[in-house]
């Protein structure tokens, strides 16, 4: 039996340890993290699915209880693995940082809160390690380059965690109870809707929906690599959670939209992803810096998540519990991958890089197979999430929405192909000439999320059980399959057919493409350029504005901007108006106080 | 011009060549299919859009315009042959893939034509790239287009039209012929660096 | 499931043959309106075969595998094609999201191995294959969305019989095949959405390295997907047929049509293209799902 407020404890210790030796050799500290990180997944998956954690608390105060569930141990294995995987990059980032000490010990603490969370019983517990996490984290980003980004973290962080706070009270004076699963359940009428509104918002704020998208791209591309990694594979993911409690577990009767077969709430928050996974694509395909796109990638894969679960059928729930866990894989492994150029390059602008791919061919291999995967191509994950989301969209008669997701899908290719294109492929440029590839600590994660992404889009099946589990405890209907088939509602998917018929027509090409005569090798610059004769590599390599003809159709709109701006306007005209009352040294202004207040005194006589 | 080139040292290959019965194979579909470079270097060029279009359809015998040398066959020399055009003719051809043809319209690639006195032109293209065909006429008319096509083919149907085979194994005296004559074959064009 | 495999690479050797046989009677049909002769029936495969003797270059292992790629992914998209109701390598599995997405890696494969060329005009290619893509694709997919609906099932062959009782989707979804038609032009890439290609702009786009076996097989490609695309419409709209006469008079007259009417239009510019299809043509779609989904 594992203990469960021991791991959370022993990962707190271990912060401590590797802040403590990493004083002493930054190596060996970013080492604890690894051991650490790597000694919390392997638990948490052998005790979790063996069904043996044990969930006393002894040591911590009463308020702190723990409740295993088939829902926490799923999102917490998902998470401390992609915190394991990422601490393999933090030895050799940690000499970057301007206090790689503090930096251990911030990682290991979000690692615990991040437990916590999911495995949290009431929800005064839930939001403690909540804050934890967005302390932590929030101390992680300035470590890369400028403390803005930090700042508008916190504030849209913020904002999500004051209407759980407000929530949380709320059903605390109702029920009398803050233990989460007799307060959802018990919530009716327009209290329901009362709390399933702020629950959303504050699981808007963690994902980036819109419109709080705006943090995503600013604290992504300003923050050190393995933080960008570890925040969209695992921390956004606290924001699905929040998602699944409000909208699984609370289901408010209302007005349902017959057309679609949805409540008229589930609907609107369906527009907003719809939206969001909209806003995601098209900023995502005019970005410059890689991991500003990767960024907007991942608001809209979260606009997917949203998307599966407003729906609520078993066939779109699944296909959301799977597409978080194919997302969590395909976009570490993208930040990795591109946390391997900037560790060789100092820079992850792409009109700046090109040719990466003779430097570094298996680092292209696993940024290939991650975009493949977000892009929903089979023979990868990705490709099984989007099918059933696709089928229950279909089944339910929702036109707008898949239209949007159809964009979203499509639009996909087009981001993700940008920094393969233009980063890994074209000419080499002559000042990257002595780039190597990534040192083989960094080359095991990528190889091991790149296998389980390939195996998770080949046999899914081997992954449904742990899903199968969640969606009997939520009281869903499991996902019907056929050994290696999945049955949707409107036909059958038989993936590993898929993966076999791939690998023949690859197979028969590839000996035909033997069979012809040779080809001679010759070097890139050799190329048709309409007899001209060129010898600088720039002027051959297409990179800056990718899309150019696409961007300037929707050069001007800035999406979210406009938004934030109004409010901004309206608090400094509200602000003047108070400094113009309240803080002045005009006479008429002065009389106006005077006789308001002479009046005020001398009311009642008058009247 | 100079010592260094040997006049006529290599004439057009008068008997065939022995072939394979794949190398068979793979001309009969090499002559079917000739696809041409759309480079029209001097004034013969006006004559091939006639012989695309309607009246004499260069497409049934097979052949049509491809945009790039690498997916191209046959390269037209079409006119008199300036020195700067040597050059970018020479990377052209060497960009092309085996097996390519050469085909050379009008009297200037011969010897030099109404320009064989001037200071610009090179006089005889067989000396710095091997032609494969000639098509005679200041300018050819199309039904001579036509005809020099169809030699093409022919020459390609019994073997003779080894132009590509001839530079390959005598690529130094090419070399050495175009280096005399232009000086820098791959130059280092000063507009640009 | 072996069983399954070689009757599916017949089916894609058929459907080369096919379309191979079908563009080359359409190039003499066109000379034909041109009023001149044109090149006999045989002669895309001459060009394919002449292509594939030939040695061109190389500018890496990913030139080369990507190509691998692209035309594998081509090959296993035409092997799950069913040819009529009977004769059908995998009927029951051939979701029409498997074809959708294939064919994203057929074209993902040439992407990649174009772009790893080093030529700009390759890149800027792909860059406007893509774009097309993201163009016309939304729109196809809406009205596909709202043909599953309503037969109630995704597989091609099951579409097929759905037909045959209640009538062939083209009388009774006739603005989806308008909207259909015109993503079919764009996906096999006629004139007026010829923006990738673009032979006099950009030497060829993707193709512009591409010499020897490279070309030849890229040529099967284009056929196979050519192929793949007009079966789609010929199933999905026009009933698919029970016979193989039949089938072989739908998909000549669909491709002919098409490539009569190519010929009559110039070419779009790319953004002209996404503003065409997402201001008309997506509107005109998803007007048609609403109609008969919502009703």
């Amino acid at each position: 039996m594992l203990n469960l407020e021991l791991v959370v404890l022993a990962t707190l210790l271990g912060g401590v340890v590797a802040y403590l030796l990493s004083m002493i050799n930054k190596r060996v500290g970013s080492a604890v993290t690894i051991l650490v990180s790597g000694a919390v997944f392997s638990l948490l998956a052998y005790y979790g699915f063996g069904n043996s954690i044990d969930q006393t608390v002894e040591l911590i105060p009463n308020f702190v209880m723990f409740k295993v569930t088939a829902l926490g141990t799923f999102f917490a294995v998902l998470v401390s693995f992609v915190f394991f995987m990422v601490s393999f990059f933090n030895p050799f980032f940690a000499e970057r940082y301007k206090y790689p000490n503090a930096f251990n010990l911030l990682y290991l603490m979000t690692l615990a809160g991040v437990v916590g969370v999911f495995y949290a019983s009431n929800f005064i517990t839930l939001f403690v390690f909540f804050e934890l996490v967005v302390w932590t984290s929030m101390f992680l980003i300035p470590m890369g380059k400028g403390t803005k980004a930090s700042i508008t973290y916190f504030v849209f962080s913020t904002v999500g965690s004051f209407a759980m706070l407000y929530a949380i009270i709320f059903m605390a004076v109702g029920f009398g109870t803050t233990d989460i699963d007799t307060v959802l359940a018990g919530l009716t009428g327009t209290a329901a809707l009362i709390v399933y509104g702020l629950l959303l918002v504050a699981s808007f704020a963690k994902l980036g929906a819109y419109p709080f998208m705006v943090w995503l791209p600013k604290v992504l591309g300003n923050a050190p690599d393995p933080v960008s990694a570890v925040f969209s594979g695992g921390i956004e993911k606290m924001g699905a959670f929040i998602a699944v409690l409000a909208m699984i577990k609370i289901s408010p009767a209302s007005a349902m939209f017959e057309a679609v077969g949805l409540p008229v709430q589930n609907y609107i928050v369906g527009v907003i992803a719809a939206v969001t996974i909209i806003v995601g694509t098209m900023m995502a395909i005019r970005q410059d810096d890689a991991k500003k796109l990767l960024a907007y990638s991942s608001a809209a894969n979260g606009g997917y998540i949203l998307l599966a679960f407003t729906i609520g059928n078993s066939v779109a729930i699944t296909g959301g519990f799977f597409h978080i866990f194919a997302h969590a894989l395909a976009s570490t492994a993208a930040f990795l991958a591109i946390g391997v150029v900037t560790y060789r390059t100092k820079t992850s602008k792409i009109s700046e890089l090109g040719g990466m791919i003779h430097h570094m061919p298996i680092t292209y291999v696993v940024y290939l197979a991650a975009i493949i995967s977000m892009a929903g191509i089979p023979p990868m994950g990705g490709f099984i999430s989007k099918w059933l989301i696709f089928q229950a969209l279909i089944q339910n008669n929702l036109v707008f929405l898949a239209t949007a997701a159809f964009i979203g899908s499509i639009g996909s290719f087009l981001y993700v192909f940008r920094p393969l294109a233009a980063l890994f492929l074209g000419q080499k440029l002559p000042k990257y000439k002595d780039v190597k590839e990534a040192p083989l600590l960094m080359l095991i994660p990528m190889i091991i999320l790149t296998l389980l992404s390939v195996v998770a889009g080949v046999f899914p099946t081997l992954f449904l059980p742990m899903i199968n589990n969640i969606m009997t405890e939520l009281g869903f209907q499991t996902l019907m399959t056929s050994g290696f088939q999945i049955i949707g509602f409107n036909g059958t998917l038989d993936p590993a057919l898929v993966a076999a018929v791939f690998g023949t027509g690859v197979l028969v090409v590839f000996i035909l493409f033997m069979i012809f005569p040779k080809s001679r090798k010759v070097g890139l610059m050799d190329t048709y350029t309409g007899g001209e004769f060129i010898y600088t590599e720039e002027l051959l390599h297409y990179s800056a504005d990718f899309y150019a003809p696409l961007e300037r159709l929707y050069r001007k709109e800035p999406f979210v901007n406009k938004i934030y701006d109004s409010i901004r306007i309206k608090v400094e005209e509200l602000g003047a108006f108070v400094r113009y009352f309240f803080f002045t040294n005009k006479p008429e202004v002065t009389v106006f106080w005077i006789v308001a207040i002479l009046l005020f005194i001398v009311w009642g006589d008058i009247i | 011009m100079e010592e260094i080139r040997i006049k006529n040292a290599f004439p057009t290959q008068e008997t065939a060549e022995q072939r394979g019965t794949w190398t068979e194979l793979g001309d009969y579909f090499r002559r079917q299919s000739i696809w041409m470079l759309m480079y029209c270097t001097g004034c013969c060029a006006i004559e091939l859009p006639q012989a695309m279009t309607t009246v004499y359809d260069m497409e049934r015998l097979g052949m049509g315009p491809m945009a790039t040398p690498r997916q191209a066959d046959v390269l037209l020399i079409t006119g008199y042959l300036s020195l700067k055009t040597l050059r970018r003719l020479i990377y052209s051809y060497e960009q092309m893939s085996e097996p390519k043809y050469i085909a050379a319209f009008g009297p200037c690639v011969l010897n030099g034509g109404i320009y064989h006195d001037s200071h610009a032109v090179l006089n005889r293209l067989d000396d710095y790239l091997p032609v494969d065909v000639y098509v005679g006429g200041c300018m050819p008319n199309p039904e001579s287009v036509m005809n020099g096509f169809v030699d093409l083919m022919n020459l390609i149907k019994d073997g003779k039209a080894t132009g590509w085979k001839r530079y390959r194994d005598n690529h130094e005296w090419y070399r050495a012929n175009q280096i005399a004559a232009v000086g820098e074959v791959f130059v280092h064009d000063e507009f640009h660096e | 499931m072996i069983l399954g495999i070689l009757a599916g690479l017949g089916i894609a050797l058929f459907g080369f043959t096919l379309q191979s046989s079908v563009a080359g009677i359409n190039r003499k049909v066109v000379a034909r309106v041109q009023k001149r002769y044109g090149p006999p029936w045989y002669q895309e495969f001459l060009d394919i075969f002449k292509g594939l003797s030939k040695r061109g270059v190389t500018h890496g292992w990913i030139f080369d595998f990507g190509v691998i790629m692209a035309v594998g992914g081509i090959i296993a998209t035409a092997m799950f094609m069913p040819i009529t109701s009977n004769i059908a390598a995998f009927s029951g599995l051939d979701n029409f999201f498997i074809f959708v997405y294939l064919l994203a890696v057929g074209m993902l494969g040439m992407a990649m191995s174009a772009s790893g060329s080093g030529n700009p005009l390759a890149s800027i290619g792909v860059m406007r294959a893509l774009t097309q893509m993201f163009a016309y694709e939304v729109p196809f997919l809406v009205i596909v969305m709202t043909i599953i609906k309503v037969t109630g099932t995704s597989s091609l062959v099951e579409i097929m019989a759905y037909q045959g009782q209640n009538g062939w989707f083209m009388w009774t979804m006739p603005l989806g095949f308008v909207v259909a038609s015109i993503s079919l032009l764009g996906m096999l890439g006629k004139k007026p959405f010829e923006t990738f290609i673009a032979p006099a702009e950009l030497a060829s786009g993707p193709m512009v390295e591409y010499g020897g076996k490279h070309l030849g097989l890229l040529f099967i490609m284009m056929e196979i997907s050519h192929f793949i695309e007009v079966s789609l419409f010929v199933h999905l709209f026009l009933g698919g047929a029970t016979t193989i006469v039949g089938y072989l008079i739908k998909y000549f007259l669909v491709y002919t049509a098409a490539n009569l009417y190519s010929y009559l239009n110039g070419r779009f510019k790319i953004d002209q293209v996404v503003v065409f299809f997402y201001k008309w043509i997506l509107p005109l779609a998803v007007l048609q799902a609403v109609w008969v989904l919502w009703r």
